[in-house]
């Protein structure tokens, strides 16, 4: 709902705009959906610039249609797939993390999400040496941790040769932010987008996946109540993450809560019905108590919601 | 600035004004000036001046940060994250199993949260920390304050007196073991006296004080630069009775948990809660689980479950982001939190001066 202003668009002078001011024509939506012959007859402008204008205003602010087949190749050729570091899970994901979408981790306090969060973060920097964006809000966020796992990684692949280098050298391509409020998110986020619209290409780096841990903790203290701005802010965030990640094609992996309907319901994701229309893939992590005595728990890893694979899907996890 | 306005911390109705009146973009706001938005929108010009101001506030705010300035600046890359932390000390509890298993001690810029039946120890827990975090560098501590607000009026100071006058007694057997110069200087300030002197006292007594109290922390925090523990002994009671919107405590909560996460983190503060167990009724039995919801089990970075086990007290991790969950037994001894037994007690030279919680066996023999 722009409004109209001068030079707007050529043609579109001051006291046009006053003109269909009077006559209660504010914005572009305005303009473009009325009768230009009634307009030209109020207002006493021309039909022909009246004519003019819309074109070009029409042009401007309408989508542009995309063909199928163009649109195709054009995620053929944009859209990569980033392994989380743990190979039962990428078969879950079908392969990994696609970029240009929104995958959701949900879980029970203690259920490991962070710890998936932290291993992501390291296959990315460590295997595909990429950059990486982390936003916490939770401050679980460790990165004797991280480091724990850059080096089992390394391990595991034998780069001996390198491995004094790449331990240090990936965690300087994971970039940390604490954000612990809705604005300073959103703000954090319009940031990265300022930076990756001006394709500044310095320390930043080819950024790849954006990871937000998570992004209950933020929006939760806007809920409930009976006020309903917090399902606005929640929506505007929601918008923000869905182009980022689909203009720059970055892969954005958010955690969620679970909740209970009452005190003996099932689990379900926190945040409601209108979040969960914002991932397109959504995994659930539970820990599952070990048959006896055998050692750490179980994680056990379902897939809720995707648009490839069957939903149901179940795996189990090591958190090492 | 082409951050949009749904995304600025404005009021609602103003918000919902500027929508209609078709503003998209902080940019066009400021470009219409405080006059051109009063008339437009029509509101006074007093709250088009302020929202104004709040708008460039947001957008250089930005930056402010990012060039590294003045205020809060949270970016960091891992790496100086990794160097940070392995600076950083930790909270010693004085039970060298409790301390292993959270990796050396409560955390700083941590929430932990201390969950149990009644009576079970979480009280002395947090009274034996306000002690231990006073506890000077050379020995081992952290060297700060300490901030209690107790809720359900369970803060004994007699019992702070004797958690401290062994703690005392123990600093002085080691510097009498090592001799060493810093140490004395450390003793003549770590007295009983000073101890009791900087643990600040905060009694409140519903759920508004609570409120009140911790968003007024980070005023408190800023004069008093050394506070290193804030304690808050009873969450749940003021949450628990008299609320009838659910909602409602779920949101307070929520709030009240980011708040006590920046102040952790601004003030490089470690944050303890004590919270009570409430049982959840299953199919075929019953268990008990940590109060407040399930929401609130999120808030904390940490998560210590005490329980019993006929007579002998345990303690679970349940929830932490760099430890593997584990359970260890304790005691509550006249001097406080303690191991069941004492570690095997050999004179190490270079061992005691890190590690105070191996008491000297003279102090054994001297009960």
């Amino acid at each position: 709902m722009v409004v109209l202003r001068a030079g707007l668009c050529p043609g579109l002078t001051e006291e046009m705009i006053q003109l269909l001011r009077a006559n209660g024509i504010r914005t572009v939506v305005d303009f473009v959906s009325s009768d230009l012959e009634d307009v030209a007859q109020k207002c006493s402008l021309s039909y022909k610039a009246l004519v003019a204008v819309r074109r070009v205003l029409l042009a401007q602010f309408s989508a542009f249609p995309a063909n199928g087949a163009d649109l195709y190749e054009e995620l053929k050729s944009s859209t990569a797939i980033l392994p989380t570091g743990s190979p039962s899970l990428d078969q879950l994901l079908d392969s990994g993390l696609y970029t240009g979408e929104v995958t959701e981790l949900m879980g029970a306090p203690g259920s490991g999400k962070t710890q998936v969060c932290l291993g992501i973060a390291a296959s990315v920097s460590l295997g595909l040496k990429q950059h990486v964006l982390f936003l916490d809000s939770t401050g679980g966020f460790i990165a004797s941790r991280l480091y724990q796992m850059l080096q089992a990684q390394t391990e595991d692949e034998e780069e001996q040769a390198s491995s004094s280098e790449a331990g240090p050298s990936a965690l300087q391509r994971i970039q940390v932010v604490r954000v612990f409020d809705i604005y300073e998110m959103l703000s954090a986020l319009q940031e990265l987008r300022d930076r990756l619209s001006q394709q500044v290409v310095s320390s930043t780096g080819p950024l790849k996946i954006v990871v937000i841990d998570s992004v209950s903790a933020v929006i939760y203290p806007l809920l409930g109540g009976r006020q309903s701005e917090g399902l606005a802010i929640m929506m505007q965030l929601s918008r923000e993450l869905k182009t980022l990640a689909r203009e720059f094609s970055l892969a954005v992996v958010v955690t969620n809560q679970v909740t209970r309907d009452s005190s003996t319901g099932p689990l379900k994701p926190a945040l409601g019905r209108s979040w969960s229309f914002v991932p397109s893939t959504r995994v659930l992590l539970e820990s599952k108590e070990a048959a006896g005595d055998k050692g750490p728990t179980q994680r056990v890893v379902a897939l809720a919601k995707s648009p490839r694979q069957p939903t149901g899907l179940q795996v189990e996890l090591d958190i090492g | 600035m082409q951050r949009e306005v749904g995304s600025l911390p404005l009021a609602p109705s103003l918000r919902a004004r500027l929508a209609a009146a078709g503003f998209q973009t902080a940019q066009e706001l400021l470009e219409t000036g405080p006059c051109g938005l009063s008339k437009e929108i029509g509101i006074s010009k007093e709250e088009a001046l302020e929202a104004l101001q709040v708008v460039r506030q947001e957008c250089h705010g930005g930056a402010a940060r990012t060039a590294g300035g003045s205020g809060t600046a949270r970016k960091f890359t891992a790496l100086e994250l990794l160097e940070e932390e392995q600076a950083q000390g930790f909270i010693i509890t004085f039970c060298s199993a409790l301390d292993n298993v959270l990796g050396g001690g409560v955390q700083l810029t941590k929430i932990t949260e201390v969950c149990g039946a009644p009576g079970v120890g979480k009280t002395q827990l947090c009274m034996q920390l306000a002690v231990d975090v006073q506890i000077p560098e050379c020995f081992g501590g952290v060297a700060g304050e300490a901030v209690f607000i107790d809720t359900e009026g369970s803060f004994m100071v007699d019992r702070v007196v004797d958690i401290a006058a062994a703690c005392v007694q123990h600093c002085q057997l080691i510097a009498e073991a090592q001799q060493e110069e810093d140490h004395l200087k450390a003793l003549e300030t770590f007295s009983l006296e000073s101890i009791l002197s900087h643990i600040y006292y905060f009694r409140c007594l519903d759920y508004t004080e609570l409120l009140a109290q911790v968003y007024l922390l980070p005023e408190f925090l800023s004069e008093h630069s050394k506070v290193r523990l804030v304690v808050i002994d009873g969450i749940a009671f003021p949450f628990r009775h008299d609320f009838e919107d659910l909602s409602l405590r779920t949101r307070l909560l929520n709030g009240l948990a980011q708040q006590l996460i920046i102040v952790a983190n601004d003030h490089k503060a470690a944050v303890v809660l004590t919270n009570q167990m409430t049982t959840r009724i299953g199919q075929s039995q019953s268990t008990l689980v940590p109060a407040l919801g399930e929401s609130w089990g999120h808030a904390a970075t940490v998560r210590l479950i005490f329980h019993w086990d006929n007579s002998q007290r345990l303690a679970t991790l349940y929830k932490s982001p760099s430890q593997r969950e584990a359970t260890i037994p304790y005691h509550i001894t006249p001097h406080g939190f303690r191991d069941v037994q004492p570690p095997a007690v050999t004179q190490n030279a270079g061992g005691t001066e890190v590690n105070p919680r191996k008491r000297p066996r003279r102090e054994e023999e001297k009960q």
